[in-house]
């Protein structure tokens, strides 16, 4: 075999190696056309005069309010139920287990629909009528969002728990630490990192949720317009370059939440 | 004191048989046994971290069968030590005393004065992640001590340590505990181990304790076979006579062998040494002629990686044991010459009643 020639095995090798960099490259210039696209078909003057409209402005204040509510609403459900999954046995447990994994599979705009419906029944009524309005209103926003990313905040921590040896709670109770004092002492600093992570994805989930929210508030503007409810209206009247501009302010804030994900999970404890 | 009365559990994969225990107050217990015996069930049982349905635990004459782990006083050490990865060295030594609310003065002195004892006081301010193995057991210990426990329970303290650390941080257990005097429950594998640093020793198959007794008595006079197995049946030689030659060391004489051997007490009665501390060779190794000894090969089995051979040498009969690749090597037959060096330091002795 003279220098220039290579084994077999080599050979495959390399055949390997091309074809999944060969589905990486159409995959990244894929993404990277859509955005070239939109990008081509605005400019930099219309695109600012559309993002400080008042109408923008709105619903980037009302996404940011309601997605930041609903993520704090569902961090603090999801923490409990993600630990006594975790770490609890209990009869019926891979039933309840499933059952809050629905919401991750299920179309969001079935939620919405689901939720509407109760809405509907007595109870749902009840509680329209004497404790606070949701449908078609701004708590609407919070309830649809709260109802799509608990689920995901849920199999977040619940990954994030998993991981965290037992031993260590049980060495923070021979040190004196009740259990919920060893939770807050000793499981929550190891999941600290995981916590962090999940509030990030499930705030950005709740950015970018549309479907339960347009089924349960409408799209009414200046009342229950979030960003992707914009984007909405605006192409349902043809104005595609501020669904652009739109479009380009939950991509950048979709950038920013990945990015600071891997910053922090790339920080995380050796558990 | 630790009182364990009859106490059974069955966490399916491991159990525990009706176990009777008493560890005195200023005791260094060693729990002994082959991996799957149970023995960090009976260590977690006492550090509270299982519900007990049979039998009960007593901790400095106080019924602790029913206490949650926070109440019972324990300094637990789980193998592998578990320190808090968020934590520096000084705060997770701190970590019970701030608890237990501790004042901040007294807890800055205390986290010194252990940090002293353990001779870690420079790591203070150390991430825990990038301690030695042998640091990191110091820093476990400190932090399991700082609450002055009742008991200290030991969880395979040294086994993810290499060899060298791992026998100075025995010298060091020993030492730690004759300074505080707490009752210490230690669980092995490794019977070098436990009889370097045990007062007395408690030999654990398939969740029963089959033995428990002083180093000597264990080795000496197996109770039964299993124990015998597990300590692995050592040569055992009765002493015809015994003088002491100088500071420190002892000649004994048994059934024509002279041995030479490290001893300070009284007569030596018998000596035991296991297969594997009996080097042997096809030829007569150089250097001075103590303990060696030239004998006939008598027997020889050969099973697995090991090979045994039997050599009798005046009215003795010694088993050896070596890898079996270098016995391939070796030219030894049945009957013919060998030549045996006995290792000095791994020579046991035993003087019946008054025996250390």
């Amino acid at each position: 075999m003279s220098v220039f020639q290579v084994s077999k095995g080599v050979r495959k090798e390399r055949v390997f190696k091309m074809a999944t960099m060969s589905a990486l490259a159409f995959l990244t210039l894929f993404f990277i056309t859509i955005l070239l696209a939109m990008v081509a078909y605005t400019d930099g003057d219309t695109m600012i005069s559309t993002l400080i409209s008042e109408e923008v402005l709105f619903a980037i204040k009302l996404s940011l309010i309601t997605a930041t509510i609903a993520t704090i609403i569902s961090i603090v459900v999801a923490i409990p139920v993600a630990y006594a999954i975790s770490k609890t046995e209990f009869p019926g447990k891979d039933i309840v287990d499933t059952l809050l994994d629905l919401p991750i599979v299920i179309s969001p705009i079935a939620l919405g629909a689901a939720l509407l419906v109760f809405f509907n029944t007595p109870p749902g009524r009840g509680i329209e009528n004497h404790i606070m309005r949701f449908v078609f209103e701004v708590p609407g926003i919070v309830l649809a969002q709260f109802t799509v990313i608990s689920a995901l905040a849920v199999r977040l921590l619940k990954s994030t728990f998993d991981g965290i040896d037992t031993r260590y709670e049980q060495v923070g109770r021979t040190l004196g630490c009740s259990k919920l004092r060893v939770f807050f002492r000793v499981t929550l600093p190891l999941a600290r990192n995981g916590v962090i992570a999940s509030c990030i994805l499930t705030w950005a989930k709740a950015m970018g949720e549309f479907g339960a929210t347009v089924t349960l508030v409408g799209a009414t503007p200046f009342k229950t317009e979030t960003l992707p409810i914009a984007i909405f209206l605006s192409l349902a009247t043809a104005n595609v370059e501020k669904a652009v501009a739109v479009i380009f302010v939950l991509i950048i804030i979709a950038a920013v939440a990945l990015l600071a994900i891997r910053r922090i999970t790339g920080r995380r404890y050796p558990i | 004191m630790i009182e364990i009365r009859n106490l059974s559990i069955d966490l399916g994969e491991f159990s525990l048989k009706n176990i009777n225990l008493t560890i005195g107050d200023r005791e260094y217990f060693v729990i002994l046994g082959p991996t799957g015996a149970g023995k960090t069930i009976i260590i977690e049982c006492i550090a509270g971290l299982h519900r007990i349905k049979q039998g009960e635990i007593w901790i400095d004459g106080n019924n602790a069968t029913r206490l949650a782990p926070e109440e019972r006083c324990t300094g637990y050490v789980p193998q592998d030590y578990v320190l808090f990865p968020f934590l520096n060295v000084a705060d997770n030594i701190a970590f019970g005393l701030r608890q237990a609310k501790y004042p901040k003065t007294q807890t800055v002195e205390k986290v010194k004065s252990l940090s002293n004892l353990m001779g870690i006081s420079h790591l203070l301010n150390r991430d825990t992640r990038s301690l030695s193995g042998g640091e990191k057991q110091r820093v476990a210990l400190a932090r399991a001590l700082a609450l002055s426990p009742k008991v200290l329970l030991l969880d395979e303290p040294l086994s993810s340590l290499d060899l060298q650390t791992s026998k100075y941080l025995r010298m060091e257990l020993r030492r730690i505990h004759k300074e505080l005097g707490v009752a210490t429950l230690h669980i092995t594998h490794n019977q070098m181990e436990a009889e370097e640093v045990a007062d007395r020793i408690g030999i654990l198959n398939m969740g029963k304790l089959e033995q428990v007794g002083k180093p000597d008595e264990v080795f000496f006079h197996p109770e039964n076979e299993i124990v015998s197995d597990f300590i692995g049946a050592p040569n055992i030689l009765n002493c015809d006579s015994c003088r002491t030659i100088g500071h420190g060391i002892a000649e004994v004489t048994c059934d024509g062998m002279c041995i030479i051997l490290p001893h300070d007490g009284g007569r030596i009665q018998k000596i035991a040494l296991f297969p594997r501390d009996i080097y042997i060779s096809d030829v007569q190794p150089p250097g001075p002629q103590v303990n060696r000894f030239k004998g006939t090969i008598t027997n020889i089995k050969s099973s697995g990686a090991t090979a045994r051979i039997e050599v009798r040498v005046s009215g003795n009969t010694l088993q050896t044991e070596m890898p079996r690749d270098i016995f391939e090597d070796m030219d030894l037959t049945v009957g013919k010459e060998a030549f045996l060096i006995l290792k000095l330091r791994r020579i046991r002795t035993f003087e019946g009643k008054n025996s250390q």
